[in-house]
């Protein structure tokens, strides 16, 4: 995947590249609002991540102009400002996703990553991670066949994360998506919620699926699934 | 007493003596008068009365040019009270908004105009405060992002790195701590950004019908999770259907401040009750909690920032902004919030907010 990154502050841009090319992403970075629309038109990008406060043109009218030109690459907008408005407006001038600043790189690359998948997620009713299954139509979750007892919330839960199964799941993501937060709430609402359901459908078993990853998130993964893949 | 209630008071008092010494004149002069004159066999038509009629035409217009007086004087004050009801009506948001002026040069006139002059020097100042907070928080978000994003990176070169397993536990759990602090440190920010916003009128409210009889469910579900650790009580005492108008999203987040400080001041074991009823036109929500130390009996210098409670039991982590961001999304809602404290263990939040009509 090429990434380009747009962010004025040259220290946050290289650091964002440096850890992009460690995941194994291409990386160009460019300091100007105004750079924008020709980089693209000369290379093929996968994703855009663009600050909204640039010199030369600013980041939501970069984003206007980009969609008016027909350019459907897809955009994370980082801003500072950090507002449920800014989203908004960010969303509706055609960005795909919005990460606040300061945010984490994990969280960054987390979202980056989902970002190339949009599209290709079908609305799967049926999932399956490992001997895990979900069925999003009677509300019902087994584990090599034997029935899950979970709260709406924890089934929620556990949807979201068998949806992105393979991917880490930031505590904001989750937030979003799961709770229909649209802040951070800086608690430890998430982890309680992770440990209960880990309770139910990870004890016992061989196999832990369910994993935290420190300071990035979760990941909900099957080893054996992976195996079979390669 | 007003003006307007002491000049009333004295043109009645002048009103009614000058009507009495009129009538009496008028009496007098017309009636004693003319018997007298009769008893003595003097015709008063004889005499000439004219003067007499004048004065006592003179005098009766007395009573009506005070009356007039005060028409012209309630004229003449309406501008103040005009004034007096749109100073009532300004606060930090609408400093903007100037005083009517009738521009006719009197005192009232000049009155507006100094006070336009000093709303607008207020306006000013409030605006450079708050300009200043903004950018305050907006210039701390860069150097943040490049701390966090630096402390990842050291971090992840630290997990890669060929040290041996001591040396890197060590210098990873101080990168961790440094990680932990810059987070503390991103949320501060961003919750005094909130206020500093919300105090200027900046974070406009979305305005929609909203459940919050759901919204309070959900909070309970997560208060049943944070209560888990400390094996705490929650009980939906009363819970009604109630519709209110408003911003789901700020709602969530106050109920989610309410709930975790429950948790978080409580003591193993202890309660957390939540009720939500209909009172009048109000949704009144109250949630109690046991609490592990005792209430500091000055209540609402709990709604200032930075101002927090303790407890040993469990970590109480938060920066002191929870309750100053949920009394502005009550208020926001047209609500209203009050702490109070029954006994020196219990702790309640009440909060009313507007049904939808």
């Amino acid at each position: 995947m090429r990434i380009l990154i747009v962010e004025d502050n040259k220290k946050t841009a290289t650091l964002i590249a440096k850890a992009l090319k460690k995941e194994g992403f291409e990386v160009d970075q460019i300091h100007r609002g105004n750079e924008v629309l020709p980089a693209l038109q000369q290379t093929t990008y996968n994703a855009v991540v663009l600050d909204v406060m640039l010199p030369g043109q600013d980041g939501l009218s970069v984003m206007r102009d980009l969609r008016a030109a027909g350019n459907s690459t897809p955009v994370l907008l980082l801003s500072a400002r950090g507002d449920v408005n800014d989203r908004v407006e960010g969303l509706n001038a055609g960005a795909e996703d919005y990460l606040p600043k300061p945010f984490s790189l994990s969280e960054l690359i987390a979202r980056i990553r989902a970002l190339g998948r949009r599209g290709k997620e079908a609305r799967v009713l049926m999932l399956r991670v490992g001997d895990l299954e979900l069925d999003a139509v009677t509300h019902t979750a087994t584990r090599a066949g034997v029935k899950i007892e979970l709260t709406p919330r924890e089934f929620r839960l556990l949807k979201f994360l068998m949806r992105s199964s393979g991917r880490v799941c930031s505590r904001m993501m989750i937030f979003q998506k799961v709770w229909d937060y649209d802040f951070d709430p800086g608690t430890n609402l998430i982890d309680v919620y992770i440990r209960k359901l880990r309770e139910k459908m990870d004890e016992g078993f061989e196999e832990k699926l369910l994993h935290s990853i420190r300071h990035e998130g979760y990941l909900l993964k099957s080893e054996r699934e992976e195996e079979g893949e390669k | 007493m007003t003006i307007t209630r002491k000049l009333g008071l004295a043109y009645t008092g002048l009103s009614t003596v000058s009507l009495l010494l009129v009538v009496w004149l008028a009496y007098h002069e017309f009636v004693v008068e003319p018997r007298e004159l009769a008893q003595y066999g003097i015709r008063d038509l004889d005499r000439d009365s004219w003067p007499e009629v004048i004065v006592v035409l003179f005098l009766g217009l007395t009573p009506i040019l005070l009356g007039l007086g005060w028409w012209w004087m309630n004229h003449v004050l309406r501008p103040l009270q005009t004034l007096t009801q749109v100073l009532e009506r300004i606060d930090v948001q609408n400093l903007r908004q100037p005083l009517p002026r009738t521009m006719n040069g009197d005192e009232v006139d000049k009155l507006s105009a100094v006070f336009n002059a000093m709303l607008e020097r207020l306006d000013e100042s409030f605006h450079r405060i708050h300009a200043f907070s903004l950018s305050a928080s907006h210039e701390l978000k860069t150097p943040l992002t490049v701390m966090r994003a630096q402390l990842e990176d050291a971090l992840h070169e630290k997990k890669e790195g060929a040290d041996t397993f001591a040396e890197k536990a060590a210098e990873m759990a101080w990168l961790e701590s440094q990680l932990d602090e810059v987070h503390r440190l991103s949320e501060i920010v961003e919750s005094l950004m909130l206020l500093a916003r919300s105090d200027n009128g900046l974070v406009p409210l979305e305005r929609r019908a909203v459940k919050l009889g759901d919204l309070v469910r959900e909070a309970v579900c997560d208060a049943e999770i944070l209560a888990h650790a400390q094996q705490l009580a929650v009980h939906l005492i009363s819970y009604e259907d109630l519709l209110i108008e408003g911003d789901r999203h700020r709602l969530r987040q106050l109920l989610l401040v309410l709930t975790e400080n429950a948790a978080k001041y409580n003591y193993p074991r202890g309660r957390v009750d939540f009720a939500l009823e209909k009172i009048g036109e109000m949704a009144e929500l109250t949630i109690t909690n046991t609490v592990q130390k005792e209430v500091s009996p000055n209540l609402d210098s709990l709604f200032d920032p930075f101002v927090r409670g303790e407890n040993e039991f469990t970590q109480t982590d938060g920066c002191g902004l929870g309750l100053s961001i949920a009394r502005w999304i009550v208020i926001a809602h047209g609500g209203s919030i009050q702490l109070s404290s029954d006994s020196a263990r219990s702790f309640t939040v009440r909060i009313r907010l507007p049904l939808l009509s």
